[in-house]
């Protein structure tokens, strides 16, 4: 083993800057291609899509998520899309709309047809929403839409609906006994860096008001590193340091209250890691 | 830069999840992973641009990169210099570390080492070109004489040095620096396999290091 020599003071901070001169922090390595919301969603279609096609009769007809079999989540999905469409022309009826009751017409919908057309008709609302996308971006830009409780750029609702593809493929894969799946890591920036954002929202609205500096690391492709000052600040700027780190697609799933605290590797330094954890999963649709 | 959250203006509003908003969460408790970070989370905390991981690595593990530097080198200058080289591969390029080749303190001692011996290689290359060009151009109209002292001084203190070293390690290394031959051209001309001829330069080297004046070093 080498001995360890002292070595000068100086020589920590001249090493550090030289590190962050040479690769900023937060990002990271090695960096996944940037993509766009549309492109994020569209994988994510994909992948959802392939799933389906790769699915037998019986498997159609396996219990995935509340009442709902596999045809009957496909259902569903194509209810949100439709919603997505509504709320993308501006229908204000869906700014509050139920995330499930404003899709149950649109599962049993699906009740006794081939599977094989349900799945059609779940391809073609995705690619109308990615048209309509595409068609209105110079007429989106910078605005907000509002859908199921949610106000979100249009970009960050095509964020949120990959996160749903992902989350409602993967219901259908542990239901068949299929292995999970994992976002190639330019969706998955896309979705950490939403989750993350959406975090200090959900620590609030949980109760969880303590002011708490979070040190957030993600680790794996699609990970980085984030810091998020969280809870009520009120007269008190500084809150307390808490450093999480945890594997990026196990927030996500977290993200997707598709995992249990219990069943997560953390490494946490501080107080609260419970707390703001069990917030994040309090961000899931379902 | 840090992705700051408090920096982002979002238009998200309170309520993402129209069935799960403000529920209270039943999920159990976090397990933690150990009180001590390992050597592939720090790893996966660095590849993730958390600097607060490579500040906690350097804490850890600078003093023995820096031995390690200094042993080749001995010059504690030169030794910084690699201590920063080291630790900015490290950043840069994390994903190198691999745990099931041994620890990341091995693994930075090691490249520590590898790093001072590019230097001392950088030197002798130096100095060979140097008495090179001293040899070729006997005269030069715009250099002092002290300046022709110190060069010769420096060529002729590698020379000396080499001179020292066991016949086939020194037919190596002339080959290798002072005729600029590759390993694999240097293995033919003296007749022993590539590695051999590799193990040969390596033990020259460690052999020079020990050999050479440190103060040559220094003033370069």
């Amino acid at each position: 083993m080498t001995a360890s020599t002292p070595i000068p003071s100086e020589l920590r901070e001249r090493v550090l800057a030289a590190s962050l001169a040479a690769r900023a922090g937060g990002r990271a390595v090695p960096a996944a291609a940037e993509i766009s919301a549309t492109e994020a969603f569209a994988r994510a279609a994909d992948a959802f899509v392939g799933l389906l096609s790769s699915l037998t009769s019986a498997q159609w007809r396996t219990p995935v998520l509340r009442d709902l079999d596999v045809q009957g989540l496909v259902g569903h999905l194509i209810g949100v899309e439709q919603d997505v469409q509504r709320a993308l022309a501006g229908d204000e009826e869906v700014a509050d709309a139920d995330h499930i009751a404003s899709t149950q017409e649109a599962a049993a919908a699906q009740a006794d047809r081939d599977p094989a057309l349900t799945r059609t008709s779940w391809r073609r609302a995705a690619d109308q929403t990615i048209d309509i996308v595409e068609a209105t971006a110079h007429q989106h830009a910078g605005s907000v839409v509002s859908m199921h409780g949610m106000r979100l750029s249009v970009d960050a609702l095509l964020v949120v609906r990959a996160f749903e593809l992902w989350t409602h493929e993967n219901d259908i894969r542990r239901a068949v006994d299929m292995p999970a799946s994992v976002p190639d890591a330019s969706v998955l920036t896309l979705m950490t860096d939403l989750a993350v954002q959406l975090l200090p929202h959900a620590v609030t609205r949980t109760g969880s008001a303590e002011p708490t500096d979070l040190h957030l690391v993600l680790t794996g492709a699609g990970g980085g590193t984030w810091d998020v000052p969280l809870g009520n600040r009120g007269e008190r700027p500084e809150g307390q340091d808490l450093t999480i780190v945890v594997d990026a697609v196990d927030f996500c799933r977290l993200v997707a209250n598709r995992v249990a605290l219990d069943a997560l590797d953390v490494h946490s330094e501080g107080d609260g890691a419970d707390r703001v954890l069990a917030a994040a999963a309090t961000l899931a649709l379902d | 830069m840090w992705r700051r959250i408090s920096d982002v203006t979002t238009a998200v509003s309170a309520r993402i999840s129209a069935n799960r908003c403000c529920d209270a969460p039943a999920l159990g408790t976090v397990r933690l992973v150990g009180s001590t970070p390992t050597d592939s989370l720090l790893a996966a905390r660095i590849a993730a641009g958390d600097d607060r991981a490579l500040a906690e690595v350097f804490d850890l593990l600078s003093g023995a990169v820096y031995a390690s530097a200094l042993r080749v080198l001995g010059n504690g200058s030169l030794a910084q210099d690699v201590v920063q080289d080291v630790f900015v591969e490290l950043w840069c390029h994390p994903e190198k570390y691999d745990e099931s080749l041994g620890t990341l303190r091995t693994f930075l001692t090691v490249c520590a080492r590898h790093r001072a011996h590019d230097v001392i290689r950088g030197e002798l290359r130096r100095a060979a070109r140097e008495e090179r060009s001293e040899r070729m151009i006997p005269t030069q109209r715009d250099a002092s004489p002290s300046d022709h002292v110190a060069a010769a001084e420096t060529a002729s203190e590698v020379r000396a040095a080499v001179e020292l070293l066991p016949p086939g390690q020194r037919e190596v290394v002339e080959l290798a620096y002072f005729r600029g031959l590759s390993y694999r051209d240097v293995a033919r001309a003296t007749g022993v396999p590539e590695g051999t001829a590799k193990s040969r330069v390596r033990l020259a080297l460690a052999r020079l290091e020990a050999l050479l004046d440190r103060q040559l070093l220094e003033s370069s």
